[in-house]
């Protein structure tokens, strides 16, 4: 039996299967489409049940229309919790890939490319209108995070904050010349 | 418990056994049968997130202040056989089956209505069973140490594998904590001894 709530039941759950994985799953448009659809549902019931009422309802008088209204309300505020939490989800796994140096690029390539070995199923997927895994929005977030992070990195410019946190093993680090420096003469000649 | 965990909204969708106590016209949708009228006593498996409320909140009616929309009953997976096969023996019971977020189920019921005897046999079974897992953690973290991240390294190695297989969401959790905890400490320890 379909009830107010399965939808955003399902978002949890794919969010839940986020979190363990490594990269980002593709969003699930239709889904939170159809959830907020069923918010705007609830909302429109809800108007039309205390319409004949005139702003002046009493919950003792009319226990049944009251309960009714809770549910209402209730699945409502279970819709918002589940759109929210899924969100959040990504939102904070799009962070730690900024973090760890993805770019939107990779991001955003990660269904067609990147995500080839766990799933079978070559070839042009399903992904109807875009190849993106985000949604528009998120890539707008992405990028404005990263934009964050960069201007953050830039108080500490000798410090490379997403740099690896390993000491390196060797004595000797590989230096890529920047600059033409002419004849350099180290400490060992 | 966060708005925003995910396991905390999973917990609040298990449905729970409740009792309307009211007729309610425009809820014959929550039975199965749309259009109709809800009658009072009508037995209906809400989700908990939908329950608590229904059954907590007073219908303000002015001749019973105490009365509220529903009655609940313990759900199917706090049932009295599984209660009791868990004073019995905590290892043989798989929690996972029943529900994969037992203890937050439980606690969260627990908050609704008081049930000292169940409390105290799930701190048992919690403090049994946590031991049990400790055990299995750290065998599994003294072997190779393979990177299986994630879900997948529950039910490695033979004996203990039905049981980590019934651990519920928040023993598993405990479990990868313990097994990563393992791991890492022999790493290190390796580590020292190679320098």
């Amino acid at each position: 039996m379909p009830m107010y709530g399965d939808l955003g039941n399902k978002l949890v759950q794919n969010a839940k299967r986020t979190q363990n994985l490594a990269h980002l799953p593709p969003y699930q448009t239709e889904l939170v489409r159809s959830v907020a659809r069923e918010v705007r549902d609830l909302d429109r019931d809800v108007a039309s049940l205390l319409e004949p009422f005139q702003e002046s309802f009493d919950p003792a008088a009319d226990q049944a229309t009251a309960c009714t209204l809770l549910v209402n309300h209730m699945s409502m505020r279970r819709n918002k919790r589940c759109l929210l939490a899924y969100h959040r989800t990504r939102t904070d796994k799009l962070e730690e890939l900024v973090w760890n140096g993805s770019d939107l690029l990779d991001l955003a390539g990660q269904q067609t490319g990147g995500a080839g070995p766990t799933n079978g199923m070559n070839g042009p997927t399903d992904s109807s209108s875009s190849s993106s895994s985000l949604s528009p929005q998120e890539e707008d977030y992405v990028r404005q995070y990263g934009d964050l992070l960069a201007a953050y990195k830039g108080h500490w410019t000798d410090i490379d904050l997403t740099g690896s946190l390993e000491p390196p093993r060797d004595l000797f680090i590989d230096v890529r010349v920047l600059k033409d420096a002419g004849e350099i003469q180290t400490e060992y000649g | 418990m966060s708005y925003y965990d995910i396991d905390s909204i999973l917990t609040d969708a298990e449905k729970i056994p409740c009792t309307f106590q009211l007729d309610v016209p425009e809820l014959g949708y929550l039975d199965n049968s749309p259009g109709q009228t809800l009658k009072a006593g009508a037995r209906v498996a809400l989700p908990l997130w939908l329950a608590e409320l229904l059954a907590i909140t007073s219908t303000g009616s002015s001749d019973d202040q105490n009365k509220s929309y529903v009655a609940f009953d313990l759900p199917h997976a706090l049932r009295n056989d599984v209660v009791q096969a868990l004073k019995a023996e905590p290892l043989a019971v798989p929690l996972r089956d029943q529900s994969a977020h037992f203890y937050s189920l439980a606690t969260h019921m627990m908050d609704l209505s008081e049930e000292p005897e169940l409390s105290a046999t799930l701190r048992k079974t919690f403090v049994r069973r946590a031991a049990e897992i400790a055990l299995h953690a750290r065998k599994l973290g003294g072997g190779t140490g393979k990177g299986d991240e994630g879900g997948s390294n529950l039910g490695v190695g033979g004996a203990g594998e039905e049981f980590l297989r019934g651990l519920d969401e928040w023993e598993r959790r405990l479990f990868r904590k313990a097994h990563d905890g393992t791991r890492a400490g022999k790493e290190w320890m390796e580590k020292i001894k190679k320098n």
